[in-house]
C-alpha cells in the first residue's frame, strides 16, 4: 500500500530546517504543497499543546482530510552562547495509523538531530543540509512507516 | 448552510432589504449603514405601535427586557428549501430601499417593490423606505400611503431618528404577525415539511409517521416564532413539548432542532450571563444536538442534513471559541472541517471553511485560519469567474500576514492602524520590526511561493493590475533562487503587463528588482574638505588637519573614524553624491527607468539615472542630488521606476536580507549571486545641511595634465582658483603638504590675500614655481650618491607630487544670522590643488672630477681673481700656449650625459659674492655672475664641461684654516687645539657650501625648458680632497707692474686689477726695448705673521732661457733681482722696485719666486712639507712682458 508521509523539522521562530516527502506514494507537486500548509497550520496547534504534557510525543494532534500530523516535541536546546533557545518539532504528516511505529520513527530521528547538535560546525537552528541526515531519516522512514 | 451562524441565530427575524428602482451604491451602502445599528429593538420600545387585538400568545413575553433581534440580508436571499424547519431562514419581511432624486416616479416605486415582495412569500411586513424625496414627491406620498414610507430630507441624526421610529413599527407589525401566526398554528395546525420528508415514499406507514409526528412539529416551529418575538420562556415551553413528542415519534431531525432552539432560548433567557455551568449545559445539549443530527442522516436519502450537523457543530465552537479551551475547539473544528468532503454543495463547503477560518482566526491560531481561507480562495478560483477570482484575491490577501508574505502596504496600514488607537504602541513597534524581518525569513518558501502564484493569478484572473504586480514583484524579489530563468521572465512579462494597464506613475508598495544597498559616501572630494573654524586663532584652520610628521597618528585615527561614521555635512547647493551598489540577480535584461535618491525631509533634489542591468550582475552607480535647504537629510532608500511602476527600495530591507543571508536563514544573498564582492554594512551617517560656503575651484593654466618636466627643470606655472559658491571668500591660506614639498620654489600667496574677498565668480590666478625633482631619488637623503650615476629610471608615480593646501573661508557671520553666537561661526574649507608633476630623466650627471692643470702664462692678467667678464678674455683663458710657461690652475671637470631625445645646452656660471672681509685690500668685488660659454650636449652624447675653480681664494690664509683643513684631511688632525671642534667644522662646511653654492649649471632645452643641475654633492665630493688648494690663497702673492712716467700701471695686483682694468693688453704691456723700464715687484703676505724671506726675480726670453743672469744676457736691469730679503708685516704689501733694460724684442716673462725663512706650521702646513728644515718655495704667475721695438 503506499503511504504518503512528510517529515519536517521545525526550529527556532517556526522556520523549518528540514524537509523530505518520506512517503512510498508517487509525488505530486500540489499534494507536496499541500502537506507543507498542512503542517504549518498545524504549528497553531502544536505551540499550544506542547506545554500542556511532558511528554515529547505528542501522537496525533490534526488532521485534513485524510492525512494525520504527528508530533514530537523536544527538550528546549538552550546556547549560553549564542544566547538562543531553541524549541525543535518533529512533525509528521501519515496517512497510516501505526502509532508505535511513528514513535520509534520519531525517536530515532531525535537521535540523529542531536549529533547533528553536536557538530561543532552546525549552528543551531539553521537548515541541516546533511546528506547523511537525509539519507539517515529516509531509512528510517522505510524503516518504522 | 449559512454563514456567520451562532446559537444565537434561531432569535434572529431574517430581513430582505431591497434597493428599488436605481440608488447609487454608496447611497445604498449609506442608506444601510443607518439601518444597521437598528438590529436590536427593544420590546419596550414598541409598545406605542403596539395593539393587542387578541390574547396574545407569547404569555411570558418581557416587554421591559426582552427584543427583536434582525437579520439584514442585502439583496435579499433566496427561499431555503429548511424554512419550514427554522423559522428563522424565513424572510419575515422586506424592506424596501429608494433613493428618491433617482426614482422620481413614486408610483413606479411602489410597483416595483410590491413586484419584488412577491418573490418573498413567507414575509409578513412590508415596508418601502423613499429617502430624500422632493416636495412634490412629498405630497405625493403622503396620498398614497401603503408600505411606502418617505424620509423628508434631513441631516443624519434626525433621519436616523426618523427610521428608528419606522424600524418599531415594522418590530411591531413583525410581533402582531407572528401572534396572529402562532394563534392560526395553535388552533388550525399547519404542514410543515423538510426536503427530508418530500423524499419519504408515499407508503402508508410514512403517512400515518407523519401524521405523528406533525404536532410535535408545529410545537417546535411555535417554539422558534415566540423565540423570533423575544419570549425565550414560552418558546422553552414549547421546545419541551416538542421534545417530548419528537422522541416519541422517532423524529431525531426535528428532535435535534428543538434542542437547537431550547439551548437559543436558554441563552436568550441568560442573556449576558456566562458560567460554567451555563457553559456546561450548553456544551452536553449541543453534542446531543450534533448526535441526533447525525443520527438523522442514517436515512439513504439524496438531501443530507449533514449541513445542520456542521452548522450545529460551528455554532457550539463559536459558543466555546476561547484561548482556554482552544482544544475543545480545535477538535470542533477538525471535525466539521472532515465533513466538507461529504457536503455536496460547492457553496455550503464555502461557507463551512470560511467560517472554519473565522473561528480558527478568532482563536488566535493563525496559520489554521490561514490554511483555511487558501482552501475558501481554492474553491473560489474553482469557480470560473470574475468575481469568484475578486473574492478569492481578497481572501488570499488575508492570509498574508500568516504566511509571511504581506504587501508592504498592508504592513503599513496595520502599523498606522495600531498607532492610531494607541493601545500597545511598542508592542506594534516590534510586530512591524518583526514583520520586515520575517519577509525575508522565507524558509516556508514552498507556501510562500504557492500563497503568491495564487494571488498573482486571482489577480490577473480578477483584472486587479495592482495587486498582480505586487504579488509578482514579491514572488520575483523574494524567491528569484528557486524560480527558474523561464518562470522569472515569465514574472518579468507579468509585471509588464500589468503595469501596461495601470495609470503611468502608478506606485506600488512592493518593490520588485534590483536589489539596492548602500555602496558608500563619498567623503568630500578633497577640493571641498570642510574645516572647522577656529575664529579665535589667526590660522583658523590649525589643529583640525592632523599634525605632526605622520598622517596617521594612533591618536586622531579614531576621532576621524567617529566623524566619519557620524557626521556628514552636506551644502546647500552643492550637488553630492551617493554610492549604491544594484543587482539583478535573475536571468533576464533588467531596465530601470529611472532610480534616484528617495528623501523624506524635504530638502533634497535628488537627480534620477537610467540603469540598465544585465542578467546576474550587479553595478555600482552614482546617484546625486542637491540639497536645497538647512537641516537634516535621511536617506531611506532609492525610488525605482522599473517595470512600469514607481517603488521605493529600503537599504534597510536589503540589510535585514544580507544580514539574514549571512545568518543562514535566507535562500541566497543576491549581490553575492551577482559576483560583487561582500562588502561591510554600511550606515547611514546623519546627514546635516548647512547654509552656503564659498567653493573654490582650481585649475592649472594651460590645461590639468601633468605637468612634465625635466629633472632640474624650473618652470613657471599659473593656476587659477575661483570661487564657484555663493558666498565670498574672506579669509584664505595657501600652505604645502605632500612630498617633494621643495620642488616648489616659490608660490604667491599675496596674490591670493590680495584679491580678498574674493567674490563668487571671481578668478584669480597665482604664479608657482616649480623645480623637478631628481628622478632616482626614492629618498632625498639616501638617494644622493645613486643619482649620480643617473642610470635610474622612474617614471611618474602618483603621491610623490607636492600639492597646494588652500585653506579659505566666508565672512565669519552670515548676513542672515543673529550676531550672537559665536560658537556657530561657518566652517571653512580646504582646497587641495594637487601639482601633478611628472619628472623624466633629463641631463644627467656622470662624475665629477677636479683636474688640475699646467696652465699657459699669459701676458695678460689671466691669474687669480679676476672680474673677466669680457668674451675675449674668455677665449684666451682657453688658449694654451706650451712656450710661454703656465702656472697651476684647477678645474672642476663635470661630466653629464644626455640620455633624452632633445639637446641640451648646458651653461655654468659662478656666482662671485662680496667677500665678508671688509678689509680695503679686497676692497669693492660686487656680487656677479662670471659667465662661461654654454656647452651643447646632443641627445644620447656626453659632455664634460670645466669650470674654472679660481675665484675661491680667501683673503687670508690664516691658521684657523689649516684647522679645519687638518681635520677635513685627517693629515695633522689635532695639532691646534685651541678652536673648538664643532666651530670650526661647522666653518669649514659653511665655506665649502658657499663655494659650491656659487656654481651653478644651468640647462636649457628647446624653448620653454630650462633648469639647474642639482649636482652639489657631486662636486663637494669632488672638491673634498683638494678643498685646501682651491680655497686657500697661496702665502704669498706676486704681482708685477710697470712704472711709467710717473704713473703707476697697476697690472697684476691680485686684489686691485678690477679697478684699472681699462687699457687693452697690447698697450698696457709692452714696453720698448733700449729703454729702461721701472718695474716693481708687489709682495703681499697673505698670513696673519711677519714673513721673513728672499725673493729672486728671474726674466726668461720665449725660449726659456734666462736672459739676466746668463752669458749671454738680453735684459740688462739696475736694482737688486737675487736674494732680496724682505721682511712683509701680516697681510701688507712690499714694493721692490728694480728697472729692465730689454737689448732684443721680444716675449719675455718675469717670474717671481721666494724662500721663506723660519716658516712657521701654518705655512709648512699650507706647503704640505714634511720636515722643518725644507724650505719653503713660493712662486708667483709669470708675468709676461712683450717688448717692442727693432733688434
Amino acid at each position: 500500500m503506499a503511504t504518503t508521509a512528510c517529515f519536517i523539522i521545525v526550529s527556532r521562530n517556526d522556520i523549518p530546517i528540514y524537509e523530505s516527502e518520506v512517503g512510498t506514494a508517487t509525488k505530486r507537486e500540489d499534494a507536496a504543497q499541500l502537506h507543507q500548509f498542512i503542517l504549518h497550520a498545524a504549528l497553531d496547534i502544536v505551540q499550544d499543546l506542547a506545554w500542556t504534557t511532558s511528554a515529547m510525543y505528542l501522537k496525533s494532534i490534526d488532521r485534513f482530510n485524510d492525512l494525520v500530523v504527528s508530533v514530537y516535541v523536544t527538550a528546549v536546546y538552550c546556547d549560553i552562547f549564542l544566547d538562543l533557545s531553541i524549541h525543535t518539532r518533529f512533525m509528521l504528516l501519515h496517512d497510516s495509523r501505526n502509532d508505535d511505529g511513528i514513535k520509534s520513527f520519531f525517536q530515532e530521528v531525535h537521535e540523529l538531530y542531536i549529533k547533528i547538535l553536536l557538530n561543532p560546525l552546525y549552528l543551531p537552528g539553521s537548515r541541516i543540509t546533511s546528506s547523511h541526515f537525509d539519507t539517515k531519516v529516509r531509512a528510517l522512514a522505510r524503516k518504522y512507516l | 448552510m449559512e454563514p456567520d451562524v451562532s446559537i444565537e441565530s434561531s432569535s434572529m427575524i431574517q430581513v430582505a432589504v431591497l434597493p428599488i428602482g436605481t440608488v447609487p451604491p454608496n447611497m445604498l451602502r449609506d442608506y444601510y449603514s443607518m439601518l444597521l445599528p437598528l438590529h436590536i429593538i427593544p420590546l419596550s420600545a414598541i409598545s406605542s405601535f403596539y395593539t393587542e387585538h387578541q390574547k396574545s400568545p407569547f404569555a411570558h413575553q418581557p416587554w421591559d427586557s426582552g427584543y427583536l433581534r434582525f437579520k439584514f440580508v442585502l439583496g435579499g436571499a433566496p427561499p431555503s428549501p429548511w424554512e419550514d424547519f427554522q423559522s428563522h431562514r424565513k424572510t419575515l419581511a422586506v424592506i424596501g430601499i429608494c433613493h428618491c432624486p433617482s426614482s422620481p416616479d413614486l408610483d413606479s416605486v411602489i410597483d416595483q417593490f410590491s413586484n419584488s415582495c412577491k418573490s418573498y412569500p413567507s414575509s409578513l411586513v412590508d415596508r418601502c423606505f423613499a429617502f430624500c424625496p422632493d416636495d412634490s414627491q412629498l405630497e405625493d406620498g403622503s396620498r398614497k400611503g401603503g408600505n411606502l414610507r418617505l424620509f423628508p430630507p434631513a441631516d443624519r441624526q434626525t433621519l436616523e431618528f426618523h427610521l428608528n421610529t419606522m424600524m418599531q413599527e415594522v418590530a411591531a407589525s413583525l410581533l402582531m404577525e407572528f401572534e396572529k401566526w402562532v394563534l392560526q398554528a395553535e388552533s388550525s395546525g399547519t404542514i410543515l415539511k423538510t426536503p427530508l420528508d418530500s423524499q419519504a415514499s408515499l407508503s402508508s406507514e410514512e403517512v400515518i409517521k407523519a401524521k405523528k409526528r406533525r404536532l410535535g412539529r408545529a410545537q417546535k416551529t411555535i417554539g422558534d416564532y415566540c423565540l423570533l418575538a423575544g419570549s425565550p420562556v414560552d418558546a422553552n415551553a414549547h421546545y419541551t413539548t416538542a421534545l417530548e413528542l419528537a422522541r416519541l415519534t422517532g423524529d431525531y431531525f426535528w428532535y435535534a432542532g428543538a434542542l437547537e432552539g431550547g439551548v437559543c432560548a436558554l441563552l436568550i433567557d441568560r442573556m449576558g450571563q456566562k458560567d460554567v455551568v451555563l457553559e456546561e449545559e450548553v456544551r452536553y445539549r449541543y453534542n446531543s444536538v450534533i448526535l441526533n443530527y447525525k443520527k438523522s442522516q442514517d436515512n439513504a436519502q439524496r438531501v443530507s442534513p449533514l449541513s445542520f450537523e456542521l452548522e450545529a457543530t460551528l455554532k457550539l465552537a463559536r459558543f466555546l471559541c476561547r484561548r482556554e479551551l482552544a482544544k475543545e475547539v480545535v477538535e470542533l473544528l477538525t471535525n466539521a472541517a472532515d465533513g466538507a468532503k461529504s457536503l455536496i454543495d460547492a457553496s455550503d463547503r464555502l461557507i463551512l471553511f470560511v467560517e472554519i477560518a473565522r473561528l480558527y482566526g478568532s482563536l488566535g491560531y493563525q496559520r489554521k485560519a490561514a490554511f483555511f481561507t487558501r482552501q475558501v480562495a481554492q474553491l473560489y478560483l474553482q469557480q470560473d469567474n470574475r468575481l469568484a477570482a475578486i473574492s478569492a484575491m481578497q481572501v488570499l490577501a488575508m492570509t498574508t500576514k500568516a504566511y509571511h508574505v504581506q504587501s508592504r502596504a498592508s504592513i503599513c496600514e496595520n502599523s498606522q492602524h495600531n498607532k492610531g488607537t494607541g493601545s500597545s504602541n511598542a508592542d506594534s513597534g516590534k510586530k512591524h520590526h518583526q514583520s520586515a524581518v520575517s519577509l525575508f525569513e522565507s524558509q516556508w518558501s514552498t507556501l510562500q511561493m504557492v500563497v503568491l502564484r495564487e494571488i498573482l493569478l486571482s489577480a490577473v484572473r480578477a483584472g486587479d493590475p495592482l495587486a498582480a504586480w505586487s504579488a509578482a514583484a514579491r514572488l520575483l524579489r523574494s524567491y528569484y533562487p528557486l524560480i527558474t530563468p523561464v518562470g522569472q521572465n515569465g514574472l518579468a512579462n507579468a509585471l509588464t503587463n500589468s503595469a501596461e494597464r495601470l495609470p503611468p506613475g502608478t506606485r506600488c508598495a512592493d518593490p520588485a528588482l534590483p536589489f539596492i544597498r548602500l555602496h558608500s559616501f563619498p567623503l568630500h572630494p578633497t577640493q571641498m574638505d570642510i574645516i572647522k573654524r577656529n575664529p579665535a586663532r589667526e590660522d583658523w584652520w590649525a589643529g583640525s588637519a592632523p599634525s605632526g610628521p605622520f598622517i596617521y597618528t594612533p591618536f586622531s585615527k579614531g576621532e576621524t573614524n567617529n566623524i566619519k561614521k557620524q557626521e556628514l555635512i552636506w551644502i546647500v547647493g552643492e550637488p553630492v553624491q551617493v554610492l549604491v551598489e544594484l543587482a539583478n540577480p535573475c536571468g533576464f535584461d533588467l531596465k530601470v527607468d529611472s532610480i534616484y535618491l528617495s528623501v523624506h525631509s524635504g530638502n533634497f533634489d535628488a537627480f534620477p539615472v537610467i540603469v540598465s542591468l544585465p542578467p546576474n550582475s550587479s553595478k555600482v552607480i552614482t546617484l546625486s542630488g542637491i540639497p536645497t535647504s538647512v537641516g537634516l537629510v535621511t536617506i531611506p532608500g532609492c525610488i525605482v521606476h522599473c517595470f512600469g511602476v514607481i517603488t521605493e527600495h529600503l537599504f534597510k530591507d536589503v540589510d535585514n536580507l544580507l544580514l539574514g543571508a549571512s545568518q543562514g536563514l535566507v535562500l541566497s544573498d543576491p549581490f553575492r549571486c551577482c559576483g560583487s564582492p561582500k562588502l561591510k554594512n554600511v550606515s547611514v551617517p546623519n546627514i546635516s545641511v548647512v547654509p552656503p560656503l564659498p567653493l573654490l575651484v582650481s585649475r592649472v593654466v594651460g590645461g590639468d595634465g601633468a605637468i612634465i618636466l625635466y629633472e632640474g627643470e624650473i618652470r613657471d606655472i599659473w593656476i587659477s582658483v575661483a570661487n564657484a559658491g555663493t558666498v565670498p571668500i574672506e579669509q584664505a591660506h595657501i600652505s604645502l603638504s605632500g612630498k617633494n614639498q621643495d620642488s616648489v620654489l616659490s608660490y604667491s600667496c599675496e596674490t591670493l590675500k590680495s584679491c580678498l574677498p574674493l567674490k563668487p565668480g571671481a578668478e584669480v590666478t597665482l604664479p608657482v614655481t616649480l623645480r623637478a625633482w631628481q628622478v632616482g631619488l626614492v629618498d632625498p637623503d639616501a638617494g644622493a650618491g645613486k643619482s649620480a650615476s643617473g642610470s635610474i629610471m622612474r617614471h611618474f608615480k602618483e603621491g610623490i607630487s607636492p600639492s597646494l593646501l588652500i585653506h579659505y573661508a566666508g565672512p565669519l557671520q552670515t548676513s542672515g544670522d543673529t550676531p550672537t553666537n559665536g560658537s556657530t561661526v561657518p566652517p571653512g574649507r580646504r582646497l587641495v590643488v594637487p601639482l601633478h608633476i611628472c619628472v623624466l630623466p633629463g641631463l644627467s650627471f656622470v662624475k665629477a672630477r677636479l683636474l688640475s692643470m699646467e696652465f699657459p702664462a699669459h701676458v695678460d692678467n689671466n691669474s687669480n681673481g679676476g672680474h673677466v667678464d669680457s668674451q675675449s678674455k674668455m677665449d684666451r683663458l682657453v688658449k694654451i700656449d706650451p712656450f710661454r710657461g703656465s702656472w697651476g690652475l684647477r678645474f672642476l671637470e663635470l661630466e653629464l650625459s644626455n640620455p633624452t631625445d632633445v639637446v641640451f645646452e648646458i651653461s655654468v656660471s659662478v656666482k662671485l659674492e662680496n667677500s665678508s672681509d671688509e678689509d680695503n685690500v679686497s676692497a669693492s668685488q660686487d656680487a656677479s655672475e662670471y659667465g662661461y660659454p654654454k656647452t651643447r650636449i646632443d641627445r644620447d652624447c656626453s659632455a664634460r664641461v670645466l669650470v674654472p675653480l679660481e675665484h675661491f681664494k680667501l683673503p687670508v690664509l690664516d691658521d684657523s684654516f689649516f684647522m679645519k683643513d687638518a681635520q677635513t684631511d685627517g693629515v695633522s688632525g689635532g695639532r691646534h687645539a685651541t678652536f673648538s671642534e664643532k666651530n670650526t667644522k661647522a666653518e669649514l662646511n659653511a665655506c665649502i657650501k658657499n663655494l659650491i653654492s656659487r656654481i651653478k649649471v644651468r640647462w636649457h632645452s628647446g624653448r620653454n625648458s630650462a633648469g639647474e643641475l642639482n649636482i652639489k654633492d657631486a662636486i663637494q665630493a669632488a672638491l673634498q680632497t683638494s678643498i685646501m688648494d682651491v680655497l686657500l690663497p697661496d702665502p704669498l702673492t706676486f704681482g708685477f707692474r710697470l712704472v711709467r712716467n710717473g704713473l703707476e700701471s697697476q697690472n697684476s695686483d691680485p686684489d686691485k686689477e678690477s679697478n684699472t682694468d681699462v687699457e687693452s693688453p697690447t698697450s698696457k704691456d709692452s714696453v720698448l726695448a733700449h729703454e729702461t723700464t721701472p718695474m716693481e715687484v708687489l709682495v703681499r703676505n697673505n698670513t696673519k705673521d711677519l714673513i721673513k724671506m728672499s725673493l729672486n726675480i728671474t726674466c726668461r726670453d720665449v725660449a726659456g732661457e734666462n736672459c739676466v743672469d746668463s752669458s749671454k744676457a738680453t735684459v740688462l736691469w739696475t736694482g737688486v733681482l737675487n736674494d732680496i730679503t724682505m721682511e712683509i708685516p701680516p697681510l701688507q704689501e712690499t714694493k721692490h722696485s728694480f728697472c729692465l733694460y730689454f737689448l732684443v724684442p721680444g716675449e719675455y716673462t718675469l717670474t717671481a719666486a721666494a724662500v721663506i725663512n723660519d716658516a712657521n706650521d701654518i705655512l709648512r702646513t699650507r706647503a704640505r712639507t714634511n720636515s722643518a728644515d725644507e724650505p719653503i718655495f713660493c712662486r708667483g704667475p709669470p708675468y709676461h712682458v712683450r717688448v717692442l721695438g727693432t733688434a
